[in-house]
């Protein structure tokens, strides 16, 4: 398991890896879209792009429910502290995806004066997968949940062509 | 013509200017220049004359502030931009708020409250809008933050 | 009488900033008798991220990707406003076959961005079915947005004097193939949800906003028009391509929430009409201004420049100083205004109707934000 919430107590084994594999294909998203990027989560989820085929397609609206996070959206100094609180409010074990320039660094609105935003989302809360674009294609955020899957299971999702250290 | 309407309106008022736009180039019909304790008046002659509040600004001249005041009607094509000049040491002399006429006023006054830090006097409810309540700057005055590096 | 001495405390309630409504980081404070709201409170600022402190430091190209982030749902629109101040300023005059690629376009955004209000709005009265069908019929739009712009959402297409790129024959005949894709899903959301039984119930006679509540706190856009006011920019302060077509502006009689919703829906109809005429009516020629300089500094002076976005009324009110870089610019946002009427209007309803009328007014909170 990952290292955010320290070594497992009890180590399971086989049953780890069947566990990691059921966590891997049934994520249950936060709705947290922020600004912008929240209505390309929006197509993402929707008949075209469908993420509902991987197992992610189920949007819970409270934090408790839920065990991805995805940051679609530019963070601002007022909106920081409710960020943190959600996250902490989720249970573990939990992932967070920083989608779209604004939570991966600022994005556009990073400049030296800026005084409203905070420039990336792994500045208050750890983050494990980034999706680069203003904003990201649907495409982008399938690809990132099939990252997040390799991550959680630790192996590749096509295990002959690919060489994924975990 | 709600233009000939308007300028009736404000007549009496005695105002400093109130002289016609040029719309091609600026998007004004009027261009009216009032004291800043002249403004309920002048927004009381407006509505009923017809015409809703459009926008409320402000802008720094850095020896001065311009409350920038825009009006518009649903009925007829007729913009008309009143501008108030507000010296900057005369901080006591609170610029009246004119949201007992146009209760639109509120926010648009709660925002030039807390980016340039002029006060309302009379405003109902002078808190921050869009910064967070504990923020002690306001951050469109000219004099905000260090000088930009280069661009 | 005998007191019993039962205190009868009112119940605050916290909607937001994150809750499942699409509309982005609002914040409203509640203060509720029962299920009754006595008081509503809207707080704003959770995405706020200083696009006009941005203005003052960046020259006017820099600026023109904002535009896009300000209101993303209609960003050509805003696109468009910001361009038209500038270009007032600079005395640039697009060419005609510009100014219609810029109408083409906007309309196509305008329809779209009700699609996802539509969509949005219905999942929030509890409804998933429409979401599916509008977003599908979006992807069709974006397709066609998407090979001309290069970007699905936040557009960042226009340039000072007219449009960079041209449209090619593979657009026109996808547009044409899409308005009449469109003109049959009608139908399917009229059965759907125009004449569903609950929806009526839940939207007929609530949220009724009157004339005179619109004056005073200065609606626009299909918020304004359920009420019986005709007012709208296109018409009536007609800019760019707008006078060479016939369209309509379809208008509510109650100015209750399925009023605003019905606007909306007609207003696609009318959409539809204007990017027909112009595909129809599509001249030759150049589509940018000769001789536009590489380093804009426009005359010192003002301009205020009103568009019409799928909100309401966009204006764009800049200040120059002969710099490069612009003095003050303010953005007049539809929302704005929409949203400061919550205070009056949900006074005496039910939290489940609070919903109703908050999403009827079609808010993009960062737009709010700025």
């Amino acid at each position: 398991m990952e290292t955010k919430t320290g070594d497992p107590l009890i180590r399971l084994g086989l049953l780890e890896e069947a566990l990691n594999l059921a966590r891997a294909n049934s994520l249950w998203p936060l709705t947290f879209g922020l600004a912008c990027c929240a209505i390309e989560m929006m197509a993402a989820g929707m008949a075209r792009f469908d993420l509902d085929r991987f197992g992610a397609g189920v949007f819970r609206p409270s934090p408790r429910q839920s065990d991805l996070m995805i940051v679609a959206g530019t963070i601002s100094k007022k909106m920081a502290p409710a960020v943190v609180r959600l996250y902490e409010q989720m249970p573990a074990p939990k992932w967070v995806i920083a989608m779209g320039n604004c939570a991966i660094s600022g994005g556009p609105f990073y400049y030296p004066n800026q005084y409203a935003i905070v420039p990336g989302a792994d500045l208050i809360i750890p983050v494990d997968v980034y999706i680069p674009g203003c904003p990201p294609r649907p495409e982008a955020i399938i690809e990132s949940i099939l990252m997040l899957e390799e991550k959680i299971t630790k192996r590749g999702r096509l295990r002959k062509f690919r060489n994924v250290k975990g | 013509m709600l233009k000939d309407k308007i300028q009736a309106a404000l007549a009496p008022l005695n105002l400093a200017q109130v002289s016609d736009g040029d719309y091609s180039k600026t998007g004004y019909h009027l261009e009216v220049a009032a004291a800043p304790g002249q403004m309920p008046a002048v927004a009381q002659a407006l509505l009923e004359a017809g015409c809703f509040l459009e926008s409320l600004t402000a802008v720094d001249l850095r020896e001065s502030f311009t409350l920038v005041y825009h009006f518009a009607s649903f009925d007829e094509l007729c913009r008309t931009v009143v501008r108030a000049s507000l010296a900057k040491e005369t901080q006591e002399a609170q610029p009246p708020t004119i949201s007992r006429v146009y209760p639109g006023a509120d926010w648009y006054e709660r925002e030039v409250y807390d980016l340039f830090g002029i006060k309302f006097a009379g405003h109902p409810n002078l808190k921050r809008l869009l910064l967070p309540e504990d923020a002690d700057f306001h951050p469109l005055l000219k004099d905000f933050g260090a000088e930009p590096k280069n661009d | 009488m005998i007191e019993l001495g039962i205190e009868e405390k009112s119940y605050t309630l916290n909607l937001g900033p994150q809750h499942p409504s699409t509309h982005g980081v609002l914040r409203v404070l509640l203060t509720m008798d029962g299920e009754y709201i006595t008081k509503a409170e809207p707080v704003i600022g959770y995405g706020h991220r200083g696009h006009e402190h941005m203005a003052e430091n960046r020259n006017y190209q820099q600026f023109l990707p904002n535009m896009g982030r300000v209101d993303y749902l209609h960003a050509l629109a805003y696109n468009q406003g910001y361009c038209m101040a500038v270009e007032k300023l600079l005395g640039l005059t697009v060419p005609e076959r510009g100014e219609f690629i810029r109408v083409i376009l906007s309309e196509l955004n305008r329809i779209s961005s009700h699609l996802v209000w539509i969509g949005a709005y219905l999942l929030d009265l509890g409804a998933f079915t429409p979401i599916l069908y509008a977003f599908d019929d979006r992807e069709h739009i974006l397709d066609l947005l998407d090979r001309i712009t290069g970007s699905r959402l936040t557009y960042c297409f226009y340039r000072f004097g007219g449009a960079p790129r041209d449209l090619d024959e593979e657009f026109i005949t996808g547009a044409r193939a899409f308005i009449k894709r469109l003109r049959s899903r009608f139908g399917d959301y009229e059965s759907l949800v125009t004449k569903n039984v609950i929806f009526i119930n839940r939207t007929r006679n609530v949220g009724i906003i009157t004339r005179e509540q619109a004056v005073k706190y200065g609606l626009t856009g299909p918020t304004l028009r359920g009420s019986g006011i005709a007012y709208d920019i296109r018409k009536s302060e007609p800019y760019s391509a707008y006078p060479a077509f016939d369209f309509q502006i379809p208008i509510g009689s109650k100015g209750d929430v399925f009023d605003r919703y019905l606007v909306r829906i007609l207003e696609m109809e009318q959409s539809l009409r204007i990017v027909e005429q112009a595909l129809d009516k599509l001249p030759n020629g150049p589509i940018m201004a000769d001789k536009v300089p590489k380093r804009l500094k426009p005359a010192a002076g003002e301009v205020y420049q009103a568009v019409e976005s799928a909100r309401g009324e966009f204006g764009c009110y800049i200040v120059s100083q002969g710099d490069i870089k612009p003095y003050r610019i303010k953005l007049r946002v539809p929302s704005f205004g929409n949203l400061s009427i919550l205070p009056e209007v949900a006074v005496d309803t039910l939290v489940a109707d609070l919903v109703a009328i908050l999403g009827s007014m079609d808010l993009v909170i960062p737009e709010i934000d700025r």
